[in-house]
């Protein structure tokens, strides 16, 4: 089924920013600890430190997925002109299985916005073949349009985003 | 917030008063002015907006005096560029406001659908326990009844 407007991946504008509209397909189960990631989910730096347990489902061994970790609201919300920061690139990973039996490309670096409240976006999409994709050259002003776009990824298949701020964040509210 | 950029611009709008420089429109956003003030002389502001922030009112006596030796146009430019802050913050904050509604709505948004999937799954789950509980049940009534089976030599 695709995306309601109701749906929070686009009242988040993670539909918009990050990626366009797309129909979940694979279920995506991303877990930092004991803390089950759903959309709009708020971590703080320290909550994100190592990277998550993620479990894909899917039905064929056969099929191959990548996982894109990329934070849009950098270096602030309010003004996100290095739009894309690429904190992990797995790929490789067989269907119904995880990140731990990918490819990690480029490594897990963990969040850690040093201001205003990020959205920090997984998205999963379904590879051609085994071995298609490639890491880019840098973190910074990642695409993902356009990285999906050079890889033949397509659309996403599953994704989900959380809020991140830093430890002592106050929620964006202020305090004096 | 709002009461003290409305201080801060009604500081401004009595030096304007003052040096009888009369060229912009007033924005429509502050309170309009009474008659007592549009008199060259200073005449303290009214208590009823400035007496929110006592120190306003040292500020203004320090603008008053500056501006008084300065030119015309660098005070129409300050009050220009002072605008244009305003704006610019205006525009910034509604901005952060526009964020900060669509991350609770998307974080309400999915609480909502949450709560219909573990409804669904309770629901199947429960079905699922009733079904056992029955099967169980008939199994056991069944042990209890001897039968004859095929392998029986006679």
């Amino acid at each position: 089924m695709s995306l309601s407007p109701r749906d929070p991946l686009v009242v988040g504008r993670v539909v918009g920013d990050v990626v366009d509209p797309f129909t979940r397909l694979i279920s995506l189960k991303v877990t930092y600890g004991q803390r089950q990631v759903s959309n709009g989910t708020d971590l703080r730096s320290s909550q994100v430190l190592n990277k998550p347990t993620v479990e894909i489902g899917g039905d064929d061994l056969r099929n191959f997925y990548t996982l894109v970790m990329v934070d849009p609201d950098v270096p602030s919300p309010s003004n996100p002109y290095l739009r894309g920061y690429l904190h992990w690139l797995v790929t490789d990973i067989p269907a119904t299985t995880g990140t731990a039996f990918g490819n990690e490309l480029v490594c897990y670096e963990n969040p850690c916005p040093t201001s205003g409240i990020h959205r920090v976006a997984l998205i999963l999409f379904r590879q051609l073949g085994r071995q298609t994709v490639y890491a880019p050259q840098w973190r910074q002003r990642f695409n993902t349009r356009e990285f999906a776009e050079n890889y033949n990824l397509g659309l996403p298949v599953a994704a989900v985003y959380f809020d991140c701020q830093r430890e002592n964040g106050c929620g964006g509210r202020r305090t004096s | 917030m709002e009461e003290v950029w409305k201080e801060i611009n009604l500081a401004s709008l009595h030096q304007r008063r003052q040096l009888n420089i009369d060229h912009e429109p007033l924005n429509q956003e502050l309170p309009p002015l009474s008659s007592s003030t549009q008199h060259g002389s200073f005449l303290p502001p009214p208590a009823t907006v400035l007496s929110l922030n006592p120190h306003s009112i040292d500020t203004h006596f320090d603008e008053s005096s500056r501006f008084g030796c300065s030119e015309k146009k660098r005070s129409q430019d300050s009050d220009e560029s002072r605008g244009d802050r305003r704006h610019k913050r205006m525009t910034k904050n509604r901005e952060s406001a526009v964020r900060s509604r669509a991350r609770k709505q998307a974080y309400i948004n999915e609480l909502e659908l949450e709560i219909v999937h573990l409804q669904k799954e309770n629901a199947r789950l429960k079905r699922q326990e009733e079904q056992l509980k029955m099967a169980e049940a008939t199994q056991h009534q069944t042990k209890k009844i001897l039968q004859r089976s095929w392998t029986c030599p006679f």
